[in-house]
């Protein structure tokens, strides 16, 4: 699995070259468990062009995404999508997100979500199925840092979820 | 004075080290160690300096290249996207060796049905495929795009024997070429030009299907010698996909045949311009060499446009010379637009062009002509002055790639010609970046299939300069509110993402590109923000910018090794950096110094507890002490809150004695009394060695930097303190205020310690406004 892992990571980060432009898509969700706050704070990154496609394709094909027009409804468009492609369940119970908004970075679009009142984490499980209804080659990353141990997954579309027990 | 700070500092410290003495004696007998100082010499590393190649970083006095030239008839057959060749190559050994045999360089076999490229991707244990994927793997016949050797000919025409491995042909000669000697022979080939939109690669065309024209962008589409030299022989690292070229320099006579109704641009001096240039093109073309400020169209939109829909039966011969390059590449297509300006270079006129589609404006029509000239100006100050008669900009989707003169660029704006800020600044950062590539790595030729770093680097960051150049020069270029160029790479705190990231999957810098995990972080983004480190925040401009230009002028026309720039650097600048190229280049390791702990310290009379404690210890009596000026923390127990606020002086008798006893009255009177007195410890849990700059900030809210060289980390890798004896008080102190060091980890950056808000609650918390 680990060198699976690390063709992956070649992949993805094979985009951020110059001389070799070869599109290849992915996304990075950081996701960290803030116990203080009982916060489960996830940032989404997701390439500005890939997310403008897909709400071309999927919502309305005259949005242009970072030029200062149409924020209001593409921030509607962004949560409807996000929250319906992204399940999080803690301690086997599926959890409400909360959108707390987005920005843009260059090419790259930061999504904020959150679940709340998370008093303690003894399992975890993340289904994120972001842009996999349009590209057949979509990988997305995801990074946790729950209860001080780290973990990365990869999630493809035949294997579109992941697990931590605690 | 000095004397005077000497005897606190000699205080403090005599009573700490004294104690550290005391505790050490128990301790069991450490294990011997080699020398793993940080800042330990390179010799281990470095390749011996030699004749070839000097200590200096110089070419050395016996340093020799080899040299091929070419002659070439091209014919593009635009029908059945297909290019056929003849060429006829003159290879001149000037090494000191007799070699046996040639080694020919055959890139296009990686898209050849035998390519091993797709067996060394590692996908065997996917559980699973996508219907597209799984029927392009499995259903259909992959595309054949390799060479087709067809024959390879000494000058008689006698067939010579030749052997292909991969992407890598052996050709063998009648006899042994000898040292000095040259030898010419000739091979025929052909192959199939790949689709670069959907096929992927560094050449070859793209359709548009509302026209049915292509537009072709073409390179390595000839049989290309391998480079034969002191550090590697015969390069002998296949041409896998990503690493790219090692070239030896030469001169080339390139014949291209087109349709009659393409234009044709490339590597050299078109030698035939009337035959190919109508009346009122050579009108304009003079025109272009007389404007400065705007380019001059050669062919317009509506010129191209006109042709799309007759296509030319007949062909017409581009012939192109080029003197001392290392490679040679071609744009042609009828759909070209094409404009020029001159743009002076040292006292020397040189033309910036570019080609694109009606697809590529208005963005192109404004900003890649000069996005070109302002690039040869900034690298020209950079370097040395650009040697070429030209540089051209090719627009092309989804490319960014180089070659000598020309090279191929991605932006294009939606289909109504609306453009976004991304799309706009990708367009000029990637123009910027390659035809910087004119200068690392075309005339300054390193080996890029064994070193990423060494073009992409340092193109990266001269493209950093170049960029924030292009901003100052055409601020309408800027967008509403800007005030700077917004350079993606080169600023430090854009690396700290990568080098803070998962140790799993970073390489260091000096790795094959074809090995490492990031390429684009690791060959690109990190070289070049060190080099960026380097010269703003450790050498400082003036030192940095002689040394690397020195490094350039010293290695132009020629063939360097990473060690030929470290040397280089380290020769013209009297700046021992082998602590630095070690941290960032040859290791994973990354930056991150704090302060982790500050104690307030008082001058007294009194012997603190620990100078009892150790005359105790001695047997001694306090009043067998010689005179001494004690430090007494603040808040300790034997602590007394009337030295507060008093100087030095007037806190410490003995201090008061000496000081009447060897200073005069005038020099009493400037005396500096400082009041207080600090012990700074800064601890450094990353593994990079970084001078430490430090921000002190005083009660009156004014504040000083301190930069400490990064040598204080020499005999202490994890913390180092120091002492400041000031007269007014200390408030907070921050480490890296201006975040100049890519410092990984700012949450210990500063004292009082600072409660900073992650990125996800300063978000959150801006939203709510």
């Amino acid at each position: 699995m680990k060198k699976i892992k690390q063709l992956l990571f070649i992949i993805a980060f094979a985009l951020f070259s110059f001389t070799s432009v070869h599109k290849y898509y992915v996304s990075i969700t950081q996701i960290e468990y803030v116990k203080e706050k009982q916060s489960l704070q996830i940032i989404s990154r997701i390439f500005v062009d890939d997310f403008e496609k897909l709400i071309r394709n999927r919502y309305d094909s005259n949005i242009t995404l970072n030029n200062n027009e149409d924020e209001v409804i593409i921030d509607q468009y962004v949560k409807k999508y996000l929250l319906e492609k992204i399940d999080i369940s803690i301690n086997g119970q599926a959890k409400a997100i909360s959108f707390i908004g987005k920005k843009y970075d260059d090419d790259i679009m930061y999504c904020y979500l959150e679940i709340e009142n998370i008093a303690s984490i003894k399992s975890f499980e993340i289904k994120n199925k972001v842009l996999f209804d349009l590209f057949d080659d979509q990988k997305n990353i995801v990074r946790t840092n729950i209860n001080d141990k780290n973990k990365t997954f990869v999630l493809i579309p035949e294997k579109d979820k992941g697990l931590l027990n605690f | 004075m000095k004397k005077l700070k000497y005897l606190f500092l000699s205080a403090l410290f005599l009573s700490v080290s004294a104690f550290a003495q005391d505790q050490n004696e128990k301790k069991e007998r450490q294990p011997g160690h080699t020398n793993n100082n940080k800042f330990k010499q390179l010799y281990d590393e470095f390749s011996t300096p030699n004749m070839y190649r000097a200590a200096s970083g110089a070419p050395g006095s016996a340093y020799y290249q080899q040299q091929a030239d070419y002659k070439m008839d091209i014919q593009l057959d635009d029908t059945n996207a297909k290019l056929y060749g003849f060429e006829t190559i003159t290879y001149t050994n000037n090494s000191p060796d007799n070699l046996n045999y040639l080694w020919v360089q055959l890139d296009q076999n990686m898209r050849a049905k035998t390519s091993l490229t797709p067996l060394i991707q590692d996908d065997a244990a996917q559980p699973a495929d996508t219907p597209g994927n799984f029927a392009n793997k499995y259903l259909t016949d992959a595309f054949d795009g390799g060479f087709n050797i067809q024959e390879v000919k000494d000058t008689k025409g006698n067939a010579l024997p030749h052997m292909i491995n991969q992407t890598m042909m052996r050709v063998e000669m009648p006899s042994v070429l000898k040292s000095g000697e040259s030898f010419s022979f000739s091979i025929k080939w052909w192959y199939n030009i790949n689709d670069h939109v959907n096929g992927r690669g560094r050449s070859g065309y793209e359709y548009f299907p509302e026209d049915d024209n292509r537009a072709y962008v073409i390179a390595q589409f000839y049989p290309r010698m391998a480079v034969y030299n002191d550090v590697e022989g015969w390069q002998n690292s296949q041409f896998w996909g990503r690493d790219e070229f090692a070239l030896p320099f030469g001169n080339f006579e390139v014949n291209i045949t087109v349709p009659e109704d393409h234009i044709l641009d490339g590597t050299g001096k078109l030698t035939n311009r009337k035959d190919v240039f109508s009346k009122e093109m050579m009108k304009r073309y003079e025109q272009a060499k007389k404007s400065y400020d705007e380019p001059v169209v050669i062919v317009t939109q509506d010129e191209a446009i006109a042709k799309l829909s007759a296509k030319a039966t007949k062909t017409k011969t581009w012939k192109l010379y080029a003197e001392n390059v290392r490679d040679f590449g071609f744009a042609t297509s009828r759909r070209y637009i094409w404009d020029m300006m001159s743009v002076k270079i040292g006292n020397k006129d040189v033309m910036a062009v570019s080609l694109y589609g009606k697809e590529g404006n208005p963005l192109w029509e404004d900003w890649s002509t000069k996005a070109v000239a302002s690039t040869l100006k900034s690298y020209s100050r950079m370097t040395f002055d650009y040697p070429y008669h030209k540089a051209i900009s090719v627009h092309a989707k989804e490319q960014g790639m180089e070659y000598p003169m020309i090279c191929w660029n991605y932006g294009r704006p939606d289909k109504d010609g609306n453009y976004s800020d991304r799309t706009k600044f990708g367009m000029m950062s990637v123009i910027i970046h390659e035809v910087g590539h004119n200068f690392f790595p075309m005339i300054v030729n390193s080996d890029e299939r064994q070193w990423t770093w060494m073009d992409e680097g340092l193109n990266t960051f001269v493209q950093y300069v170049a960029e924030q150049d292009f901003g100052k020069w055409y601020p309408d270029a800027l967008s509403e509110g800007q005030t700077a160029y917004p350079s993606r790479r080169g600023p430090a705190a854009n690396i700290v993402r990568y080098m803070g990231g998962d140790q799993d999957y970073i390489a260091p810098i000096m790795t094959k590109g074809l090995n490492t995990y990031q390429f684009g972080n690791n060959a690109y983004g990190k070289p070049g923000t060190a080099l960026n480190i380097l010269r703003e925040t450790v050498m400082g401009p003036e030192l940095f910018d002689y040394a690397f230009r020195e490094y350039a002028n010293r290695w132009k026309f020629k063939h360097p090794t990473p060690e030929d720039f470290f040397r280089t650097m380290e020769d013209a600048s009297a700046f021992d950096l082998d602590w630095y190229w070690r941290g960032w280049f040859y290791t994973t390791d990354y930056v991150d110094i704090g302060v982790k702990e500050v104690k307030k310290y008082f001058v007294s009379n009194e012997p603190n507890a620990e100078i009892k404690k150790m005359a105790e210890q001695r047997g001694m009596k306090l009043s067998d002490l010689p005179p001494l000026v004690f430090f007494v923390e603040e808040g300790a127990d034997d602590f007394d809150t009337n030295l507060k606020g008093k100087s030095a002086l007037e806190n410490s008798t003995t201090l008061n004695e000496y000081v009447m006893d060897n200073f005069t009255a005038e020099e009493r009177a400037k005396i500096k009394e400082p009041k207080f007195f600090y012990k700074v410890t800064f601890e450094k849990p990353g593994g990079l060695v970084m001078p430490i700059i430090v921000e002190y900030t005083y009660a009156d809210g004014t504040s000083k930097t301190e930069t400490y060289p990064a040598q204080i980390w020499r005999l202490n890798d994890k913390e180092v303190s120091k002492t400041l004896a000031t007269e007014k008080e200390i408030v907070s102190i921050t480490v890296d205020p201006k975040l100049e060091t890519a410092d990984v980890d700012t949450s210990n950056n500063s004292w009082p310690r600072e409660m900073k808000a992650s990125e996800f609650d300063n978000f959150k918390q801006q939203n709510k406004n």
